[in-house]
């Protein structure tokens, strides 16, 4: 699969959402199941409205957590939503 | 208790106006009088998600057969459930569609079972076909998951390619290819669906070249028929580990088939709560853990992972639910296995028996 451009704008593709907040487990439910999310990733796929590019998803995330590395947010972040685009929970607007 | 339910399966109905030859319902279908109320269906999903419950999957039967089905959606959404209906179609058009959809559906499973109209029509014993395109149409149209399931089955394998076809341009994100599983009616009909070795070999290599195709525009499952395994398939991941399922008057199993077994006593969620008929009941302790295993089972570095394989089956088969599961080749009752395979790939074919609705 190719790779996000940084303007790339994502959101939920149906059938795919977000558990209720502050369940004992952050969960992507899914047609056949749910995902897992740790860390930030709950935060991530919040972010990704449909509104906001990929770029704009980062700089909100390094808004956050300003004391932690930049360039590794991007990288993150950028591997994050091509995983969730390659496995057709996250689609491109 | 070390054992969270993640799914309810909750079959309201057992009416349907298919007639599938390869029908995974129970024998003993519920009448109608004996479904249970919109209320009971309510609380049992607030239980379920108090639980742990995360997806509640509406089964039949056909679903749409009850008047109440959009109430309940809202109600399992209300209770935080993912909503998952699995229908033939027969019974949904765009304003039902649109209803369901503004109650909180999530995804839609529309089954299939063929794509020549004939043979569809043939194995469903009703003339479904041409409406179930059309309520594909429909779901294509809005914005929900749509997944397309084919059941395959020696008479309609050959036809996989223009079945992978169709998923490709139904506006469908995923396709389940299931191979018939041998349970309820399906059972009773097995020496005429079984595919031959060479059949189910074919399809393998055709699913695995189409999943390579359409990476990223179409997710595949694919379930094989378990009697040409080596080793038997982690049947519902476990007896009682992560699964349940209702009937329609209420009784809790920890599968569709389970209710072949003798002895054992399925409580019903109108008398109990679900609560204690997951952790407390003998009937979802009774093959939960290690202890009932037999050997080859006991002493097997594979028990972890396929945990002996289908209890149901196993009773379907050698008689015995507490036998190792006859599919596994180290099996000590593997030969009934060998002699159906030998009998359905000497043989070109049987007819199949029909069942009737219930009243």
């Amino acid at each position: 699969m190719s790779e996000l451009a940084p303007d790339s704008v994502l959101r939920l593709a149906p059938g795919c959402r977000l558990n209720a907040a502050g369940e004992s487990e952050d969960l992507l439910l899914i047609p056949e199941g749910a995902l897992r999310l740790k860390g930030p990733a709950r935060a991530i796929v919040e972010l990704c409205d449909g509104q906001r590019a990929m770029r704009e998803v980062a700089e909100e995330l390094k808004r956050r957590y300003s004391s932690a590395d930049g360039v590794r947010i991007e990288t993150e972040v950028a591997a994050l939503l091509a995983r969730l685009r390659d496995r057709g929970v996250l689609e491109a607007v | 208790m070390k054992y969270t339910p993640r799914s309810l399966i909750a079959e309201i109905t057992h009416r349907c106006p298919l007639h599938c030859v390869y029908c995974s319902n129970p024998l003993e279908l519920q009448r109608r009088s004996a479904e249970l109320p919109t209320e009971n269906w309510i609380s049992i999903f607030q239980q379920a998600a108090e639980l742990g419950v995360l997806q509640l999957h509406l089964t039949g039967g056909e679903p749409l057969s009850r008047s109440d089905l959009t109430e309940l959606v809202r109600a399992g959404r209300k209770a935080h459930l993912y909503l998952n209906l699995i229908t033939s179609g027969v019974g949904l058009d765009g304003s039902r569609l649109d209803q369901l959809i503004e109650a909180g559906l999530d995804h839609i499973q529309l089954s299939f079972q063929d794509t020549e109209e004939g043979s569809a029509n043939e194995f469903a014993g009703t003339r479904s076909h041409a409406l179930k395109l059309r309520v594909a149409e429909a779901i294509r149209e809005r914005r929900i998951a749509f997944t397309i399931n084919m059941v395959v089955h020696r008479r309609n394998v050959e036809r996989l390619g223009e079945m992978l076809a169709f998923a490709e341009h139904s506006g469908a994100q995923r396709l389940e290819i299931a191979h018939v599983q041998y349970y309820g009616w399906a059972f009773r009909n097995r020496d005429a669906l079984l595919p031959t070795r060479e059949q189910l070999d074919r399809s393998v290599e055709i699913v695995e070249a189409a999943r390579e195709r359409l990476k990223g525009r179409l997710r595949i499952d694919f379930v094989l028929p378990d009697y040409y395994a080596k080793y038997p398939k982690p049947c519902m991941n476990g007896w009682g580990h992560q699964q349940m399922l209702i009937d329609p008057a209420g009784r809790v199993l920890p599968c569709h088939a389970a209710s072949v077994i003798p002895g054992l006593e399925f409580s019903s969620a109108r008398e109990r709560p679900l609560r204690w008929i997951w952790e407390e009941s003998p009937a979802f302790n009774r093959f939960r853990d290690e202890s009932w295993m037999p050997e080859p089972c006991r002493s097997c570095d594979r028990r972890t992972r396929d945990f002996g394989g289908c209890r149901c089956q196993a009773f379907l088969l050698a008689g015995d639910a507490a036998a190792t599961d006859p599919v596994c080749t180290l099996a000590p009752t593997h030969f009934i296995v060998e002699e159906t395979l030998q009998r359905v790939n000497g043989s070109s074919g049987r007819s199949w028996v029909y069942r009737n609705d219930p009243t």
